[in-house]
């Protein structure tokens, strides 16, 4: 009897409260979900005379048909040099007058042999004592600042696009730019430390002696070669580069976290030729308006494409404080290299959707393209082209034989390394489908996301000619592209599919607060369910004070 | 995580003498240039200045030679003057009140004095009188660039509102500009990424000013300060 008046209080209590809920529980609504301030895919701010094909200082240069080409000057004087080129055009620039001096035909071909480089160490996206937000910025994608460092070009002026703007001039970007010279040129680069840390230049498979004719190192390893280049000092580099090919240039200094931080370029010796000036900057890497002649015989186009990884816990210590002991704490005693995970990734200093705006590959049927592919991060990069089977003629600079050559849709590049493929508009089947437009991306997953969120991080496209629209802009018929060109999507805050989904299928879901949500209840709460409630009580004091007897008895 | 906090208290009275201009460093000058002059400001983009001079359309001389490009331009391999002033009076000045000379040092050695920033001043404030005219020997003791770049001037008298001296590694140059008649607080740096938060920031104060900027080594508390 003891036992029966038990359980028939415990099932009480067990399912009397189910019974009075019973009721189906609609889901919530869907929200409406506010797309952020859509960024436009061209910014209006572009002089579009850039894009066109012009002659400055009798240098041919090459149109460039994408939203955010190059500065056709700056174009004219990286081929002339700053020493070549008059003061108006000095004047449309923002370059030093000792940028880049070239000077003395010594082989009599037509061209100068003796070059003068001056890079400066800059920063992006820094740390401001006066601001909240950060200063000298650059964007890889809506909203996104990572702090950077980088070489740049020697300039005059202002670092910030100006005084009511904390934007980066345009010389001042990511990659480092890439630098070209010609094989068997005598030249120099001047390392001028601008930065508050020290730093060096190591020329990476660019032939060059460890020592210069002083004596002094000239490899730019401070372990073996160099002492440091302390901010403030400058330190010239020599070489005579025998061999030609796309090599590196980075910094030697702290290497695990100054180079990831963006000292890293191309380093490319062209062949020598008469008559070659080349542009011995391309500046972010990208579509090059002036080739030399040796690619000029072989290919109509050319481009420099250097990919990245973030890992925005160390980009971000540059935020995080001012005090130089702090900061040099912070980067050499407090990251941690064997936690490194990348955030964002970026095509020459950019993530999808911004490649969009600069590194399209635009291209003609027929036409061959020379691409100079470049891993400049820590992860693995495996290039994948839509619509094409490039094949590889170069790797890490060396010039393939005809026999090694590899034609293939996926091109795996480790850390550091290189290939030069050749992009051939033959519609085959095998070396390209057809025109249209085809993206070109990485094939690790992690690589095409920002932030996590896809698509961002190194996604482009090589665009033909009938499918590029004003202003650059690729005709594109798949979705609305622009979520992507909001800060909210890449905060995670947009639904992905929303523009496409009328029936609201994956939708916001409308948020409920635990507070709204008992007041509704006893809003609804009609009559019944108030007895019902009763009730319930009623039987719970029942059941508790049957339980008191019971265990009573039992103690007794 | 970003440990950015905001400093609460400025510097001594400062913010009644700045009142709200003080709420930033680029909002506190653009109200200064409202005050000099009444039509609106607009947010221009940083546009190379106009030729006019004969030398412009020459090529770069490589010696020393200064290259004069348009009327407030010059130039050479060890740097440049811009937007210089030595005889254009401001609306509200009747006469220059008198001639200042200031000899101002830049480089790491100055940043000694203050532990944690980099690049270093000689001097962080200078006081003159309204309607002074101004001339700066800016002299560079490191190997890079650096510069000696005011902001917020009158706009009709100076391109973008600025004077700026740039010096191309050890060396000197000098140059001229006139100051309005308000009393004003001026901001003083080296505009090259980094340097003027890592050390060369200064102020010149035109008869009373108005306050003090932040983040001025030796002088006034950062807005957003590290911890230690």
């Amino acid at each position: 009897m003891r036992l029966y008046r038990l359980s028939f209080a415990f099932v009480t209590l067990i399912f009397l409260p189910s019974i009075s809920m019973a009721e189906f529980p609609a889901a919530p609504a869907t929200e409406d979900t506010f797309l952020g301030l859509v960024e436009p895919f061209c910014p209006e701010s572009i002089d579009p005379n850039w894009r066109k094909q012009q002659q400055i200082e009798n240098v041919s240069i090459a149109p460039s048909p994408v939203c955010d080409p190059d500065n056709p000057y700056d174009i004219a004087t990286f081929v002339k040099g700053t020493n070549n080129v008059s003061m108006a055009t000095i004047m449309q620039t923002q370059l030093s007058p000792d940028t880049l001096i070239k000077k003395n035909d010594i082989d009599g071909d037509g061209d100068p042999d003796e070059i003068h480089i001056r890079l400066e160490v800059i920063e992006l996206n820094g740390f401001s004592p006066d601001q909240q937000d950060p200063i000298t910025t650059y964007n890889i994608a809506p909203g996104i600042q990572p702090g950077f460092w980088a070489f740049a070009p020697k300039s005059r002026g202002m670092s910030n696009e100006s005084f009511a703007s904390t934007k980066a001039n345009t010389l001042l970007r990511l990659p480092s730019p890439s630098i070209r010279v010609e094989q068997g040129d005598k030249i120099i680069v001047t390392l001028e430390n601008s930065h508050y840390f020290p730093h060096s230049i190591h020329f990476h498979g660019v032939d060059h002696p460890f020592q210069k004719a002083n004596g002094e190192g000239n490899d730019g390893v401070p372990q073996t070669s160099n002492k440091l280049t302390m901010p403030g000092k400058v330190f010239s580099y020599e070489l005579t580069p025998r061999q030609t090919g796309t090599m590196v240039y980075h910094c030697h200094v702290q290497a695990h976290t100054h180079i990831l931080m963006g000292l890293i370029g191309m380093f490319i010796v062209e062949e020598n030729k008469p008559n070659n000036w080349v542009q011995t900057f391309n500046i972010g890497a990208g579509f090059v308006r002036q080739s030399s002649v040796a690619v000029k015989e072989e290919y109509s186009q050319e481009y420099d494409l250097q990919y990245q990884d973030i890992d925005r816990e160390l980009h971000n210590l540059i935020q995080q404080g001012n005090d130089s002991r702090l900061l040099a704490k912070s980067f050499n005693r407090e990251y941690n290299i064997t936690e490194r995970t990348p955030d964002y990734f970026i095509l020459n200093g950019r993530s999808f959707p911004y490649t969009l705006r600069e590194s399209l590959v635009v291209i003609k049927p027929e036409e061959k393209v020379k691409l100079r592919v470049f891993n400049a991060g820590d992860q693995m990069l495996s290039l994948h082209t839509h619509g094409f089977k490039p094949t590889a003629t170069h790797l890490d600079g060396v010039k393939l034989s005809p026999e090694a050559r590899i034609q293939r849709d996926v091109f795996t590049l480790g850390p550091a390394q290189r290939a030069d493929l050749e992009l051939y508009a033959r519609n085959d089947g095998l070396n390209n489908m057809g025109e249209g437009i085809w993206t070109f991306h990485d094939h690790n997953e992690l690589g095409v996301t920002t932030d996590g969120v896809y698509p961002g991080g190194h996604i482009s496209s090589v665009v033909f000619e009938s499918f590029l629209g004003p202003n650059g802009m690729p005709k594109v018929q798949g979705v609305d592209v622009s979520p992507f060109f909001t800060k909210e999507f890449y905060q995670r805050k947009y639904p992905i599919w929303n523009l496409s989904d009328e029936n609201k299928l994956y939708g916001e879901i409308a948020k409920t607060t635990k507070s709204s949500t008992t007041e509704s209840n006893e809003e609804s709460m009609d009559s019944t369910q108030i007895i019902i409630l009763v009730f319930q009580i009623l039987l719970l004091l029942i059941t508790l004070f049957l339980i008191r007897k019971t265990t009573q008895k039992s103690n007794a | 995580m970003p440990n950015k906090k905001p400093i609460k208290s400025i510097s001594t009275g400062s913010l009644v003498a700045l009142g709200l201009s003080v709420s930033s460093l680029y909002s506190g000058l653009e109200a200064a240039e409202t005050a000099f002059e009444t039509k609106e400001i607009t947010k221009e983009k940083h546009q190379p200045a106009k030729m006019e001079g004969m030398a412009c359309g020459a090529n770069m001389n490589m010696d020393k030679t200064e290259m004069v490009c348009g009327s407030n331009m010059r130039m050479d391999v060890t740097g440049m003057v811009m937007y210089e002033n030595k005889e254009k009076l401001p609306k509200d000045c009747k006469a220059i009140s008198e001639d200042v000379t200031l000899e101002v040092k830049a480089g790491i050695d100055h940043a000694k004095p203050y532990p944690g920033t980099v690049f270093g001043l000689s001097d962080h404030e200078w006081e003159v009188k309204p309607c002074s005219r101004i001339t700066v020997e800016f002299t560079n003791e490191d190997e890079i660039r650096h510069q000696w770049m005011i902001h917020g001037l009158p706009k009709y008298l100076y391109p973008e509102g600025m004077f700026h001296i740039e010096v191309n590694g050890k060396g000197k140059k000098t140059g001229t500009f006139i100051v309005p008649s308000s009393n004003y607080t001026y901001l003083v740096h080296c505009d090259i990424a980094q340097h003027m938060e890592k050390g060369m920031k200064a102020q010149l104060k035109v008869g009373t000013g108005r306050g003090d900027l932040p983040s001025i080594p030796g002088i006034s508390a950062a807005k957003f300060s590290d911890s230690f």
